[in-house]
């Protein structure tokens, strides 16, 4: 149960912080948001990280750099958030990201892009595509 | 409407990347420090580009709110709620929640028209769209087709892994 609340709660702020970014970036700009929401979050991180002091950094240098700057992508991925938002509204917005989203994941997946362990993608996961697709569409037209 | 679709298609992509790039770093470092590594690296790129393209207007906040300061704590907040949430429940059956509860939060922002955004009627067409989305999402995720290597010891913390 406790991990059901969680994980509701957990999706719930990812799409809060999109409403968030995109009330923002209507004030001060969308760069200015993106820059002040990251910044204010890698200090209360830096913050949470000094304070449990897990892991040692020497672990990082194993880690490929290309895979180290993962992160840097935010800055497309809050413009593009909410731009989407403001120009088809949130519900349209986090469908269609969604569905890129997992539809890559598929795909890379499958491949085994990166490194990740290859695996078989069968039946349910085109299914479950063409479900949400059908979705986007009743929600739009 | 078509550069909205556009954007939409980008943003979700690259969380796509951004998650397989995470879980890379996350399998040699701790949440926290993934964490901070992924939103101090945000902080840069943004910095970057917003210098880039808008040079110092980036630093002319005339209509900023105290609220904004303290928005980037919800970040925090995500990595902590899926850090426990896959814990107690595994990746699988965390994400399919994360995900169903992403999209029925949109459904209620967009009904109420939250921070002043543009209302969204609620419709039971609207309804249905979303309903059929999360059924596709699940039917997806616990499809159960994936061939789910469960190795003798998985890795711990696997907050990034298959976050998407």
């Amino acid at each position: 149960m406790k991990g059901w609340i969680f994980a509701f709660l957990g999706g719930t702020l990812i799409t809060l912080q999109g409403v968030a970014n995109t009330r923002i970036s209507e004030a001060i700009g969308t760069w200015q948001a993106a820059t002040i929401t990251q910044m204010t979050g890698f200090i209360t991180a830096l913050v949470i990280l000094l304070f449990v002091r897990g892991g040692n950094l020497k672990g990082l240098k194993q880690v490929k750099p290309l895979y180290l700057t993962g992160g840097a992508l935010a800055a497309v991925i809050i413009y593009s958030n909410v731009t989407a938002i403001r120009l088809t509204g949130v519900t349209l917005a986090i469908s269609i990201l969604l569905i890129a989203q997992l539809s890559l994941t598929f795909l890379i997946d499958g491949k085994g892009w990166f490194g990740v362990v290859r695996k078989r993608m069968r039946l349910p996961q085109f299914i479950g595509l063409a479900m949400m697709i059908a979705g986007v569409l009743i929600l739009r037209f | 409407m078509v550069l909205g679709l556009f954007f939409a298609v980008l943003a979700g992509s690259l969380v796509s990347l951004q998650n397989i790039f995470n879980s890379k770093v996350n399998e040699h470092a701790g949440s926290w420090q993934t964490t901070t590594l992924v939103l101090g690296m945000g902080f840069l790129a943004s910095l970057i580009a917003g210098l880039f393209f808008e040079g110092s207007q980036l630093f002319r906040l005339q209509n900023m709110q105290s609220w904004f300061w303290f928005s980037g704590m919800i970040g925090v907040g995500v990595v902590a709620c899926l850090v426990q949430g896959i814990r107690l429940l595994g990746p699988t059956y965390a994400i399919s929640i994360v995900l169903t509860s992403q999209l029925g939060f949109a459904l209620f922002a967009d009904s109420l028209g939250l921070f002043g955004l543009d209302k969204v009627p609620f419709s039971f067409q609207q309804l249905m769209g979303v309903v059929i989305i999360v059924g596709g999402i699940l039917v997806f995720k616990l499809g159960g087709s994936t061939v789910f290597k469960r190795s003798a010891n998985p890795l711990p913390e696997q907050k990034w892994e298959r976050s998407s």
